[in-house]
């Protein structure tokens, strides 16, 4: 009988030791001193984590290489981790004071002002190790998102979504439309009521309660956004009322495919129902990873002006490099972003292999830029991206980006699905964020 | 009459079966779908009109998925740990299931009050505080760090114990008569009759643990230590999904819980019918 005593606490204490036998992290490795003289290489050694995902990550991994060419000791070891749970881990991680994360991660430019406000402490601040230097070399409306409230650097600029309307071309002859005379937003309604009669494809594709991309362009274009450069609430302006009536005239012409999700708007994509999608850059790897038969059936314009003769030019989308205030090895960590983000060879790799378009203004006279698409029906679309770029206005996310990205997709649905006149949900969705952030409405 | 009623009879199985297909359909269908979609290529999953034999892609995908993920060795982790958790968690509950349902002590209706409120506290509440533990243990990284913190599983427990309530005093008491302890009882009186019930919470904690996916992928930091869930949402970028890789990851990942649960399901059945002759 007492068997079963021993028996059952033995195998509790064979689990409770094996609990604590794996513990074999971090063994800190200490290099011998290679301390031969130069300031350039080998003072910098150990290992450093890096976090990003999908074809990020793997630019990353392309540019080890060539950072061990200047500094041979330091180990990068890319880690690719899908992009909202690389977020889960990093939130936990930082209300944990740091525990379990990288020393340097990949954050989309939209959230960096989140995390900066949640977690002060959070990010070490770069322009200490001297990244204030390369404030010239990118594209304005890049860098002020990467500064904290001091005007320091708290993340560096890397990759950046100059938008523009990709185009599917076989749908635009087969309607007799003409891709160079779309130059406002009215042009391209009837360009799209045109095809919708010639052809059975719609205009464009929005998922419509949960996905505003099409009105933050059209806002990013008219040199605002959720929020003014003060902070103050600026979604009920004349500006975003006028984007949203233009998106709703779409909607009443029924030009407007209401897809679900990414996986629904790349099937829009491929499939032909619909005939151009306003994205940006970024989606021109996923057109032709996913419809590879399609070559040369595809094209690129610049969106259209909300008014003749405006600005075509805005962003969606783009990430950015921060160091873990909490890293060991805070001088390789930043070594690398530093190498990473302001050299033009690691940002070409990248945009070669994987379409991530940087927002480093030199990369732009590489020849790449000019080298004809043959699947984008022979055109230099990096060209005109690059173009695209240099014209973008800033946009301040803010700390409160994610509530106001639910309010504004709520006041889309509204708008677009019950009928609300534009103004009214939008001046409801302003009320909304302002309660909940406390900042001001511009009136 | 009799032939009236006959052909009423072969009419109303006509209407279930076809009801009964039309289940089997709906239900069938997304597995199918799924496999269709592990052996082609990802562009074609969007093809119009839907493609639906199997493709030619199965082991192109395969080699894919296996160099982005490792998916053998993620495999292996997550077996590992499941296992491993089903096996000691259901001797945990089942043990304190019993305790619960048998023996009088003090405060055994306030402890089982406070582990039914437990049920009722939102996973994520406990997220941060039980990461920070398990970083200041060093465990971050390891398989124990995935295993112990929910090994006592409030709703297991209580399960069991619900059980157990039926299971009658005079077999407990006939086996002390007999001169059993009281872990010979346990293991050789009560366990046994209990099969039903153990499977059922087998299954349960099988599938909570083979499909768990916040907390694996907190705490488990490198990809080669990731269970299936985690490296499946791996896959899913921000611009670029191959749904070919995602679709036969998730084939591989139904696989073990359908060989789990028709494994168990014959105890299940076996003892449901045993209970029936009984009586």
């Amino acid at each position: 009988m007492k068997a079963w005593k021993k028996a059952l606490a033995g195998t509790l204490s064979l689990a409770v030791l094996a609990a604590c036998g794996g513990n074999d992290n971090n063994t800190e490795e200490t290099p011998a001193g290679n301390d031969n003289g130069d300031n350039n290489g080998g003072e910098l050694s150990g290992e450093i984590e890096v976090w990003g995902w999908n074809v990020a990550a793997a630019s990353m991994e392309l540019a080890i290489e060539g950072f061990n060419e200047i500094h041979p000791d330091v180990e990068v070891n890319v880690q690719d981790i899908g992009r909202l749970d690389l977020y889960d881990r990093l939130t936990v991680g930082l209300a944990a004071g740091g525990a379990g994360l990288p020393d340097v991660v990949l954050v989309e430019t939209d959230r960096i002002d989140n995390y900066m406000s949640e977690f002060p402490e959070g990010f070490l601040n770069l322009s200490e190790y001297g990244f204030d230097q390369y404030e010239d070399k990118f594209a304005q409306a890049k860098i002020n998102s990467m500064k904290n409230a001091d005007g320091d650097f708290i993340a560096a600029p890397w990759d950046f979504g100059p938008a523009a309307v990709f185009y599917n071309v076989e749908i635009f002859e087969e309607a007799g439309v003409n891709p160079d005379d779309i130059e406002t937003y009215d042009d391209y309604i009837e360009a799209g009521i045109q095809i919708h009669e010639a052809t059975e494809s719609q205009l464009l594709p929005i998922d419509i309660s949960q996905d505003d991309a099409q009105f933050r362009m059209m806002m990013n274009q008219q040199g605002t956004y959720y929020f003014d450069e003060d902070g103050n609430i600026d979604i009920a302006s004349d500006e975003a009322v006028l984007a949203m009536e233009k998106i709703k005239e779409m909607r009443e012409n029924d030009l407007i495919a209401n897809v679900d999700g990414w996986d629904g708007t790349v099937t829009a994509t491929v499939n032909g129902r619909v005939a151009t999608v306003p994205f940006g850059v970024w989606y021109a790897g996923t057109i032709m990873d996913q419809a590879p038969e399609q070559e040369g059936n595809w094209d690129i314009f610049p969106l259209p002006a909300l008014e003749e003769g405006g600005n075509r030019a805005a962003n969606l989308g783009g990430s950015d490099l921060a160091v873990i205030g909490a890293t060991e090895n805070p001088d390789a960590a930043y070594a690398f972003v530093e190498y990473f983000t302001t050299e033009t060879d690691p940002q070409m790799a990248a945009l070669e292999e994987y379409g991530m378009f940087p927002s480093l203004l030199e990369t732009y006279e590489h020849e790449t830029f000019d080298e004809e698409s043959e699947f984008f029906n022979n055109s230099a679309i990096f060209r005109t991206f690059a173009e695209i770029s240099e014209d973008v206005p800033f946009a301040n996310y803010t700390s409160d980006y994610a509530r106001a990205f639910r309010y504004s997709a709520d006041a889309q649905a509204s708008a677009l699905l019950q009928d609300a006149e534009p103004a009214d949900a939008l001046r409801e969705a302003a009320e909304r964020i302002a309660n909940e952030s406390g900042r001001d409405i511009n009136e | 009459m009799t032939t009236k009623k006959k052909t009423t009879n072969i009419l109303k199985k006509i209407g279930l079966y076809t009801l009964l297909l039309i289940g089997v359909f709906i239900s069938v269908f997304p597995f199918y779908w799924m496999f269709i979609g592990a052996t082609n290529p990802s562009g074609q999953i969007f093809s119009i009109p839907p493609n639906l034999t199997p493709g030619d892609h199965f082991f192109e995908n395969l080699r894919n998925l296996n160099e982005t993920v490792g998916i053998w060795r993620v495999m292996m982790n997550s077996l590992i740990i499941t296992l491993v958790f089903t096996l000691f968690s259901v001797i945990i509950c089942s043990a304190a299931g019993y305790a619960f349902a048998k023996y009088k002590f003090k405060g055994r209706e306030a402890i089982f009050f406070a582990l039914l409120l437990a049920i009722m506290i939102p996973y994520h509440v406990t997220l941060i505080p039980l990461f920070q533990l398990m970083a200041d243990l060093g465990w971050l990284n390891t398989y124990q760090a995935v295993i112990l913190p929910n090994l006592a599983y409030p709703f297991a427990i209580f399960l069991m114990r619900q059980n157990m309530r039926s299971l009658p005093d005079s077999l407990l008491e006939a086996a002390r008569v007999d001169g059993a302890g009281e872990f010979r009882i346990f293991f050789t009186v009560v366990l046994p009759t209990m099969r039903p019930a153990l499977a059922a919470v087998a299954i349960f904690l099988f599938m909570f643990q083979w499909n768990n996916f916040l907390w694996p992928l907190v705490v488990l930091g490198s990809s080669d230590m990731y269970t299936l869930p985690v490296a499946l949402s791996s896959l899913v970028g921000l611009s670029r999904v191959d749904y070919g890789q995602i679709m036969l990851g998730t084939t591989l990942s139904t696989l073990p819980i359908m060989i789990f649960f028709l494994l168990l399901q014959r105890q299940f059945i076996s003892g449901i019918l045993g209970g029936s002759v009984k009586e």
